[in-house]
């Protein structure tokens, strides 16, 4: 269900549900939700089911059980639209956790950030803590090591046989871990791995760190 | 005026022209005087225009004998075409009667090209005769009040209904049919087809089946006997001809003779990418050509494409490479050769080609067959005796397609509304939705309406509105304007325009090539060496090059699968390697070298053998089988037999077929004798294990992103507008997997399940091809290494694949590859 990994002294756990969990902080981290968009889409006439919006918020209590995090912070696009029904689910849900919410504003979070913090939800820019900073988008800054999100990063693994499967991961490189996109209707990008970077794939109950090679054949190097 | 009046206003006219009417036309005209429906069929460039246009002008003539001095406006008539390229040539032969015979019938063309000033001027006076496509009428079924626009329609004729018939454009057409057959009281439904195996049912399709319709209806043949003469280039030195490949520029300069040799010659090619290379080889090893040598295809800009059209006529040109872009319409009596470069993908399509030469009556056509690979060449021999006994694939018309119901009755929401109960008894008249039951269409009206089955707190799902008096309406304008940018049923990837930077339109191409370019890189297109400077908007600009370079865009298409009859013809004539010289056809004769490599490593199967090869490369385990039964059959059977494996044994495998045979290709190896002792090849419970198989690959997945586009569900932004809906754009795949998850028993869902099933694999003929089988000695050869037959198929890069071993076993033996 979970991987460990130390960067900078610190343990953080991997979870498969694409949550990451600071150990000494007791801090859970949560990117790219998207609450909100699957009510978007049906509000534009695009059925999408609706049980969706419920497995979300199933998943977050999962994960949160699990970890009982004193903080959790949102790594931004919580939400991805304008306001709809499913702010009121999110109240409702807010009003039920112990922990303390921060939300690192991303992209798509346009809802004001007075509405948060009527929830009683912090809203900031980005959050540095020792010699962590913790961004929506992937930022490189001297110093610092970068936790992120935005991406929605995954991998594409190959086998013999001409195999091919691709699944979201948490990339890290050498100063910078991107977190996978947690909501369900999302999507991801296929990221290609470097040489000094690390990927650990979900497979829906495990963490996998990946395998990586040199491409075997000449001219044929993997397709994007 | 009666009947025989009438008739003499036709048949004067033809004498002035200096022709006689066939008996094919006579009798149409009689039918359609008649009041009578039908199919008509006749090949391209047989007069099948003055077989549909006259009657109608006839008939209006009848019913307005002061015609000349009392214009009686309105819509009168409607010419479907599915290539609206074509529109302006039938617009040109009805104008030809109409002035002739001084009525002043105004004819008008409705297409996605037509400017939005002549629609406005259309809406306001609708022309007499009007030419469209499917996609057009579908949206004048949107626009308000288009009942009145109909009501006097007197005729609609669907031309090329066979491109039509097997496609979810032609289930468009069945729907908008239902409809006009309420409102236009006075209506004849004419069909013009080429000749397909399913002639019968085209007609039933186009009519609606046990409707008065169909009753009322005739079918005519035109029999133009036309002499189709098919002559194989053969390869001089079969030792050194590739396996494999589809490009078959080793045999370009068997080419140049037979060019030399005619007036004007059309060398077909198989997709756009594959012309684009001929024609850049061509001028290449033969500058001489240069200035009568032109290229021909889809993406190509419009101007060009008139131009060359133009230049065949006046026969200023020696030779165009050109696609199925010149399949259909428009007659080029010039063109005395055809040179068909690579197996057609089906006969039809291959007489229709052949067909495009030696135009004159009388004349007799003939094909080259190129072969890019030996493989083909069996092909090349199997065409000839196809040709003889005209051995035609069907088109399998579509069942139940909910995703184009769902857009037609989107469509009628959002124009005038419309009361479910008189549109159900409309539907249930045609063939596509003959047997959909009352939970089904409840089930589609909640989905309009709801957005699901149950209406469900915190949701805001908007779509169809039902008002007071029971009618369903969309009132929502963003969603009706959404709606009228996507009706259609083609989904393809958005199309990207080809501009020069300082202006100068190129051509189209497809967005996920270009999404592969950076800047400066140089690729070919047009004809022309372009270097790509940057994507703005949905325009990619670009400037000429002097580099060469290697990359053509691709576009996808389709690949028609050999019919039963086609199939059987192909084994008869591979069966000959094994006779005497004096007994085989020159193809196979020539291809004795491969046959000999064959038999080093192999065999060649003789009738009563099924043979099955094993061998391993650097990709892994191959696995190949030879049914001979065409890429149908073959797709299924590697699926279902893949499945019964994977219950034996947890294992994953990537298929790949061919019309020859299929291969299942794994990282482990499969052991034949098992699957052999398993009797894993029987027909007995096929069709459970069939439908199985397909829940555990991504067939069913592909399918649905067309429905998922048509249905509505995914918005693909406004086609040639340049906005991207970014906000509402999701891929079809995200949805797919929460359907699975969320909805299983979503009826969008379900039918990407049996399209596959019923459409795209032929359950009877695979239960013919079992039982054939059960009869064969099985011969397994463990091979060292591929054999001529098993290289195209193991070379073909387009996969399916089906697994049932845990993803974390899997994966445990995959890696990711380091960017470089």
């Amino acid at each position: 269900m979970t991987e460990s990994i130390k960067i900078h002294n610190q343990n953080f756990i991997m979870h498969a549900s694409g949550v990451f969990f600071w150990k000494e902080r007791s801090m859970l981290l949560i990117s790219d939700v998207h609450l909100g968009k699957v009510s978007h889409f049906r509000k534009f006439g695009a059925a999408v089911p609706q049980q969706v919006v419920q497995k979300n918020f199933e998943s977050m209590n999962t994960a949160i059980q699990y970890f009982n995090p004193k903080r959790i912070v949102f790594m931004g696009d919580l939400f991805h639209s304008s306001l709809n029904k499913e702010w009121e689910l999110f109240e409702i849900w807010t009003a039920e956790q112990s922990s303390s919410i921060i939300l690192v504003s991303g992209n798509h979070d346009i809802i004001s950030p007075l509405k948060y913090e009527k929830l009683g939800i912090q809203v900031v820019e980005e959050l540095i803590l020792d010699n962590f900073l913790l961004t929506h988008h992937p930022e490189e800054r001297d110093g610092f090591f970068n936790f992120c999100g935005h991406i929605h990063p995954a991998i594409k693994l190959t086998g013999l046989g001409r195999q091919t499967v691709r699944l979201p991961c948490f990339y890290k490189s050498p100063i910078q871990l991107i977190l996978p996109a947690f909501g369900e209707f999302t999507g991801t990008y296929t990221l290609q791995a470097k040489k000094d970077c690390k990927v650990f794939a979900l497979l829906g109950d495990a963490v996998l760190p990946v395998t990586l090679t040199e491409s075997k054949r000449k001219g044929r190097s993997a397709k994007g | 005026m009666n009947r025989n009046e009438l008739y003499n206003i036709a048949e004067t006219w033809f004498k002035e022209q200096g022709w006689k009417p066939f008996k094919f036309q006579k009798d149409t005209w009689t039918a359609f005087l008649q009041g009578k429906n039908g199919l008509l069929n006749a090949p391209t460039g047989s007069g099948k225009t003055y077989a549909l246009w006259f009657p109608i002008v006839l008939n209006y003539i009848k019913n307005h004998p002061d015609y000349k001095t009392n214009h009686k406006k309105g819509l009168k008539a409607i010419w479907i075409t599915p290539l609206r390229a074509l529109s302006n040539e039938i617009k040109q032969s009805a104008e030809r009667i109409t002035q002739d015979l001084g009525a002043q019938m105004r004819v008008g063309i409705r297409t996605g090209d037509t400017t939005a000033k002549e629609r406005s001027q259309q809406k306001r006076t609708m022309p007499d005769l009007l030419i469209t496509t499917p996609e057009s009428l579908q949206l004048l079924l949107s626009s308000k009040g288009y009942e009145k626009v109909f009501k006097d329609c007197t005729a609609i004729v669907v031309d090329e209904w066979h491109e039509l018939l097997g496609t979810k454009r032609g289930v468009q057409m069945e729907l908008g049919l239902s409809r006009l057959k309420t409102i236009s009281k006075d209506l004849r439904i004419w069909g013009i087809s080429a000749t397909i195996g399913n002639l019968e049912q085209g007609r039933e399709v186009l009519l609606g089946p046990d409707t008065k319709a169909l009753e009322n209806s005739v079918l005519i043949k035109a029999k133009l006997h036309k002499k189709i003469t098919v002559k194989s280039i053969i390869p001089k030195e079969m030792e050194t001809f590739p396996w494999r490949g589809h490009l078959g520029l080793k045999l370009l300069e068997d080419v140049v003779p037979i060019i030399n040799k005619s007036k004007t010659t059309l060398l077909f090619t198989n997709t756009r990418s594959q012309c684009e290379i001929w024609f850049q080889k061509i001028l290449e090893k033969h500058p001489e050509y240069a200035g009568e040598f032109a290229m021909h295809h889809g993406s190509v800009n419009k101007e060009t494409r008139l131009w060359v059209e133009q230049a065949i006529r006046n026969e200023s040109l020696k030779a165009v490479v050109c696609t199925s872009s010149l399949d259909l319409g428009v007659d080029f009596a010039p063109v005395e050769t055809v040179i068909q470069i690579g197996g057609p993908k089906g006969v039809a399509r291959f007489l229709q080609r052949a067909g495009r030469s030696g135009h004159s009556p009388g004349k007799e056509s003939v094909i080259y067959f190129l072969p890019t690979h030996a493989m083909e060449l069996i092909e090349a021999s199997a065409m000839q005796q196809a040709v003889k006994h005209e051995a035609v694939e069907d088109r399998i018309p579509y069942l139940n397609s909910f995703d184009v119901l769902l857009q037609y009755l989107t469509t009628l929401a959002v124009s005038d509304g419309f009361y479910p109960d008189e549109i159900y008894q409309e539907i249930k008249q045609t063939f596509c939705y003959q047997g959909i039951s009352d939970v089904q269409w409840q089930w589609l009206l909640n989905f309009l309406v709801m957005g699901s089955q149950s209406l469900q707190s915190y949701d805001e799902y908007k779509k169809v509105d039902v008002e007071d008096d029971g009618r369903f309406k969309v009132n929502n304008r963003g969603i009706a304007m959404r709606h009228r940018f996507q009706i259609g049923t083609i989904v393809g990837d958005a199309n990207i325009v080809v501009k020069y930077q300082k202006g100068g339109y190129i051509g189209s191409i497809e967005e996920f090539f270009i999404s592969k370019l950076a800047q400066g890189d140089v690729f070919t297109f047009a004809g022309r060496n372009l270097e790509f400077i940057r994507l703005k908007g949905m325009q990619a600009h670009v400037k000429n090059s002097t580099k060469r370079t290697n990359k053509i865009p691709s576009w996808m298409g389709g690949r028609l699968s050999f019919s039963a009859q086609m199939s059987e013809l192909l084994r008869q004539e591979l069966y000959t390697a094994e006779l005497e010289t004096g007994q085989q056809s020159i193809e196979i004769q020539s291809l004795a070298p491969m046959f000999n490599k064959q038999r080093e490593e192999s065999m060649v199967p003789k009738p009563n053998e099924f043979l099955i090869e094993t061998f391993k490369t650097r990709d892994g385990y191959h696995h190949i089988f030879y049914p001979f039964e065409g890429r149908g059959v073959h797709e299924a059977m590697s699926s279902m037999l893949a499945y019964r494996i994977s219950l034996l044994m947890p294992i994953t495998c990537s298929l790949a077929y061919n019309d020859y045979g299929f291969e299942l290709l794994s990282d482990r190896q499969i052991d034949i004798q098992e699957v052999l002792d398993n009797n894993l090849l029987t027909s007995e419970f096929m069709l459970s294990d069939l439908q199985k198989s397909l829940n555990s690959n991504e067939m069913a997945r592909r399918k649905f992103r067309d429905i998922a586009v048509i249905s509505g569900m995914v918005f693909t932004g406004y086609p040639n507008k340049g906005i991207k809906m970014k906000h509402l754009q999701s891929s079809s795949q995200l949805l797919f997997d929460v359907f699975k998850d969320f909805e299983a028993d979503n009826l969008l869902y379900q039918q990407a399940y049996t399209e596959t099933f019923e459409h795209q694999l032929e359950e009877g003929r695979l239960r013919m091809a079992l039982e054939r089988i059960a009869s064969q000695e099985i011969v397994w050869k463990k091979c060292t290494k591929p054999t001529p037959f098993s290289f195209p198929i193991i070379t073909d890069r387009l996969r399916e694949k089906l697994s049932s071993e845990k993803l974390a076993d899997r994966i445990k033996r995959m890696t990711a590859i380091l960017m470089k």
